[in-house]
Formats: C-alpha cells, sequence, structure tokens
C-alpha cells in the first residue's frame, strides 16, 4: 500500500497504534500474561486516572520535568559557547579533545557517588546528574556542527575583510543552528534517560522517584504508567522545540 | 525344618524391615541438590548463612548457594521469577506481592523477632519526636524503616508531607548523609543502625517496640518471612523438608552457641565480633518447634501480618489488604 498523504500516514500510525494497544489488552485479559510482569493498558489508564485524581501524576510530572529543563538547559548554555569555540580552534580542539572523550561515555548514573559528595541530597545534586549525563554528548553534536561549516564561506568572509567576531555571528553561527538545534532535539531526549539516575537518591517525588518506588511495592501498572509519561512529555516538548526552532530558524521552514 | 524356616521367615522379615528402611530413606532424598536462596547481610539470613558455613544443610545433602540481594524487593522479583528457590525477606515486600497477585510463592516461617536493632537515630538537637517539625528525615521508602517513621509520625500527630521532609535515602547512604548534617534523622536497620548510633553526637530516637503494632501484637514493622517458590515446593517436596531441618538447626545454633556463630556471621556482616555479638543479644530466634502456633495453628504471625497489610492500605502505600494466609505453605512448617 502506498502513502501519498500525510492524513494517511497519521491515519495508518493511529490504527498502528491501536492494534498494538487492543492486542496488548486482548493478551492480558485472556490470561496470557500475569499482570505482575505485564498490567494491561486498561490497569495502567486505571492507575492514571486514580493519580491523576489524588493529584500525584501532576506533581511527579512536573517535578522531573523542572529537573530535566534546568539541568539541560544548564548544559546547553554551557555547550554551546564552548562546543562552537572548540569546533572553530584546532588548538583547542586538540587540547580538550581527550578529556572529552574520557566524560563523553560515562552513564549519568556513574555520577551519583561524586555529585553525592560534592553538592548532598539536594536539588543541584539532581540537576547535576541531568548536566553531566547530557553534557558532553551536546559538546560533541556542537562541535560537528561547527566544523561542518564549509571553510570556503569562512575564507570568502575573511578576504571580504571580515573580523573573526564577523566570521563566527554572520558565517559559523548561522551556518551552524540548525544542526545545533537538531542535535539539541536529540539531547533533550537523552536528558530525560537521566531522571531516573537523578531521582534514584534522596527524591521524594518525580517520575524517576515513581518508577523506582512503584518497583518497590510490585506494581507494574505504576512503573509502566511512569515510562508511558516520560515518552508523553517528551513527546510534548519536542512538538514545543520544534515550534521554537521554526521562529528562531525561519530560513529552514 | 521348623528351626529352618522360622529362620528363613526371621531373615525374610528383617530384609523386609531394611528393604523398608532404604525404601524410606530414599523417599526422603531430597530430590534437587542444590538449593538457591536469596540473602544479604540482615539478620534474617543469619541462620542460613550459619547453615552453610557450618554445614548443616550438607548433613541432610543439600548444597545451598547464598545469593546476595540489596533489597527484599528484588529478591523477591527474582524468586516469582524462578532465579531462586528459597528466600528470607521482609514482610512488606512479600505482602506488596501479595497485593499485586502473585501467586508464585508461599510462605513457611518466620525466623526472628527483632525490635531493638531498628530505629529512628537523630542528632543531638533532636530529642523528642516532636523535635522531628520542620527537620529532615531519612528512610528507605517501602522498607520496615519507612513503616516505621510513618506510624511513629502519625502516633505524634506529624504529618510527613507537611511537617518535616521525609526523604528516600538507601541505610548505606545515611551514615555519609547523618555526618554532613545533610539529614537531622534517619530510619536504619543493622548492621548500619549500629554504625549510625556509634556516631558521635547520635543517639536513639526510638526504636521498633514503638511500633503500633508492637505494642498490640509485638509484630515488628517489617517481620522476617521465609518463602518458597511455589513451582519449587510442588516438584522437591524433600528438598524442601532437607532445607527446613538444616535451617532450623541452624536457628538452633544461633539460640544455643551464639559465639561460635557469631565467628562465621562476622564474614557476611563485617561487623566486629563484639558488635556482632551484640546483636545477636538483640535478637530473639524463633526454633522450628514453635513455628507451627505462629504461621498455622492458631496463627498469631499471620494475623499479625493481615493488620500489617491493612496498616499498608490505610498508608497508602499498596491499594489492597491480600488475605495472608492464603499465602501459608503449610506442608513446609516445621
Amino acid at each position: 500500500m502506498e502513502i501519498n498523504t500525510p492524513s494517511k500516514s497519521l491515519a495508518v500510525s493511529i490504527a498502528s497504534l491501536v492494534i498494538f494497544i487492543t492486542t496488548w489488552e486482548l493478551i492480558c485479559r485472556l490470561g496470557f500474561i500475569e499482570p505482575l510482569f505485564l498490567p494491561a493498558p486498561s490497569q495502567i489508564l486505571s492507575r492514571a486516572v486514580k493519580m491523576i485524581e489524588n493529584g500525584q501524576l501532576i506533581s511527579h510530572t512536573l517535578a522531573s520535568t523542572r529537573r530535566v529543563m534546568v539541568g539541560f538547559f544548564v548544559s546547553s548554555m554551557v555547550a554551546i559557547p564552548f562546543g562552537i569555540f572548540l569546533g572553530s580552534s584546532r588548538f583547542f580542539m586538540a587540547v580538550f579533545d581527550p578529556i572529552i572523550s574520557l566524560l563523553r561515555p560515562l552513564p549519568s548514573m556513574s555520577w551519583i557517588p561524586l555529585s553525592l559528595l560534592w553538592l548532598g541530597i539536594t536539588e543541584t545534586q539532581k540537576y547535576s546528574i541531568v548536566f553531566m549525563g547530557s553534557f558532553a554528548p551536546s559538546l560533541l553534536y556542537i562541535i560537528e556542527a561547527t566544523k561542518s561549516i564549509d571553510p570556503l564561506l569562512i575564507r570568502a568572509a575573511r578576504n571580504l575583510g571580515a573580523s573573526k567576531l564577523d566570521v563566527m555571528k554572520e558565517v559559523i553561527l548561522p551556518g551552524s543552528l540548525p544542526q545545533i538545534i537538531a542535535g539539541l532535539k536529540v539531547m533533550l531526549g537523552i536528558a530525560w534517560t537521566c531522571i531516573i539516575s537523578a531521582e534514584l537518591v534522596a527524591a521524594r517525588e518525580g517520575l524517576g522517584f515513581m518508577i523506582m518506588n512503584g518497583k518497590e511495592y510490585f506494581q507494574t501498572d505504576t512503573v509502566l504508567l511512569g515510562m508511558v509519561m516520560i515518552s508523553i512529555t517528551v513527546m510534548v516538548i519536542d512538538v514545543v522545540f520544534r515550534k521554537f526552532e521554526r521562529r528562531l530558524l525561519p530560513w529552514t521552514r | 525344618m521348623k528351626g529352618l524356616f522360622r529362620k528363613t521367615l526371621c531373615v525374610l522379615a528383617g530384609a523386609v524391615l531394611l528393604l523398608g528402611s532404604v525404601s524410606v530413606q530414599a523417599n526422603e532424598t531430597p530430590e534437587k541438590v542444590t538449593v538457591i536462596y536469596g540473602g544479604s547481610s540482615w539478620l534474617g539470613h543469619y541462620p542460613a548463612w550459619v547453615g552453610i558455613e557450618k554445614g548443616l544443610f550438607q548433613k541432610h545433602g543439600l548444597g545451598v548457594l547464598f545469593q546476595n540481594f540489596y533489597a527484599s524487593s528484588g529478591r523477591m522479583g527474582s524468586l516469582v521469577a524462578g532465579d531462586l528457590d528459597v528466600a528470607s525477606t521482609g514482610s512488606i515486600s512479600a505482602i506488596a506481592l501479595m497485593a499485586a497477585g502473585s501467586k508464585g510463592f508461599m510462605a513457611f516461617a518466620t525466623p526472628d523477632s527483632y525490635a531493638t536493632v531498628e530505629g529512628i537515630i537523630a542528632n543531638e538537637n533532636i530529642k523528642t519526636i516532636a523535635d522531628l517539625k520542620g527537620k529532615r528525615i531519612a528512610a528507605p521508602f517501602a522498607s520496615s524503616a519507612h513503616v516505621l517513621v510513618l506510624d511513629i509520625l502519625e502516633q505524634h500527630g506529624l504529618d510527613p508531607e507537611k511537617d518535616l521532609t521525609l526523604l528516600n535515602l538507601k541505610v548505606n547512604e545515611m551514615p555519609a548523609a547523618m555526618g554532613s548534617g545533610e539529614i537531622d534523622a534517619c530510619a536504619a536497620w543493622t548492621p548500619h543502625f549500629n554504625k549510625l548510633l556509634n556516631m558521635p553526637g547520635n543517639h536513639l530516637l526510638v526504636d521498633d517496640t514503638e511500633f503500633s503494632l508492637y505494642k498490640k501484637y509485638k509484630l515488628g514493622p517489617g517481620p522476617d518471612l521465609l518463602v518458597v517458590r511455589k513451582e519449587f515446593a510442588q516438584k522437591y517436596p524433600n528438598t524442601c523438608k532437607a532445607f527446613v531441618k538444616g535451617y532450623f538447626e541452624a536457628v538452633d545454633m544461633l539460640i544455643n552457641d551464639p559465639e561460635e556463630s557469631a565467628k562465621v556471621l562476622v564474614k557476611l556482616t563485617n561487623l566486629s565480633m563484639e558488635d556482632q555479638m551484640t546483636v545477636l543479644q538483640d535478637i530473639s530466634w524463633i526454633p522450628g518447634q514453635e513455628q507451627r502456633a505462629l504461621m498455622v495453628d492458631p496463627g498469631d504471625f499471620v494475623t499479625g501480618m493481615q493488620q500489617l497489610a491493612e496498616f499498608l492500605v490505610k498508608h497508602k502505600q499498596i491499594d489492597n489488604a491480600p488475605a495472608v494466609n492464603e499465602w501459608i505453605e503449610e506442608s513446609m512448617v516445621p
């Protein structure tokens, strides 16, 4: 079957989702899988209704969103200028490259012991986990985006008398921004994956906490609801990000 | 001729008796010689450890493999997933799993009763429970220590949501948090409980004897429970019997020879011999012959567990209170 319009594509996606959820519901209702291992979608929905009614779902979602946004915002604010700087300087890239290579593979969870020692069991410690989980990969995206600018354009601008700052403002920044924004969108998703680690220690709210606490009480529906909420929140933020991107980069429309 | 006939009869009778006893022995031989046990350094696992170290299971033809878990929830999850055969667990995890509807495990004994090796430890500025108002107190959520905190706060009219900050912290992270002053009090259990008490300035605010169900039923906030995977119990009854025998011989050893037991336990707990002996003095072990009265007839412990399940529902920790007696494996109760 050929899909040649966006509405057809949407219809296929919706049908696929409906079939997936219905099959899942049927498998659970017919008793093929114990609810402890996989609860039915209706069970997750009823947990969601209960948690919306007592206000817990909203407060957990808001707490995690705040932690991700603060950690990610600070990470981006440091990574963008630093990445552009490194991407346009071979010398400093050579200096910092081994350090970035050492930091990049570290999972956010590995930062927990150090962050606890340095920052204690505070909100800042949770922001720092998101920061550390997203900083190095963001930095690499930005360095690559900066490096991807055609050197001919930079040379041409210099030949025309542009200063280093002018080249940065008029050539490098506008040229690399679409790729930087695309990288940051990917990184925002990664920042959300850090939330479980961030909320493992001394948390009393947040989707990560909700998932881990649900696990302790074998409330698999709560665990899955937390996972679904993370996906939904990332999707909503992605839509907002796209709108922001259209405004910031009108030439990419 | 008559004599020969008698002699033959006697020999035959003897042979039948001998064969009978051999076949009884054969019938009681464990069907599976390795049992995977889920444990940790918590005192509820001392009998299993002592049984392994002193060869008490081996005596009954069993090799017991001690698998370490940090939390009861992980242990119970592994048990119902089929990775463990037998485990001791904090009963909150077991009740939560019952409430989740799992019928994959059964309970058959409670090895100990402790009340003074778990409690709330506070810094010197906190003299009473009322002083906790406005302070930061830590407890590992979904544990007996958490239940103790909720109960004590309720008894003293404090709301954990409004009157103070209740944080979720693992017991092994508590000494550092108390030392740096990031928390003012915490609820922990041995061996971390002892370490926290030994820190300068810290003191015991309350222990499990202040728990409301302890005052009524002598039941702590998370009594230990021995559980078995249901499928394992059905498939290997002799192995289970042999395990129970070895286990309760270890309990007897802990009662009768604590010093000898402590010598092997320090390898598990990393406590000093002196601290280990102190911990052992604070535990009341429940021997095999007392188990039936607690678990089956009249089932005082099971009644208390039912109350605990209802307490958890009241404090919104679980959705529904399961009928605890439906999870008792009578055939394994010594």
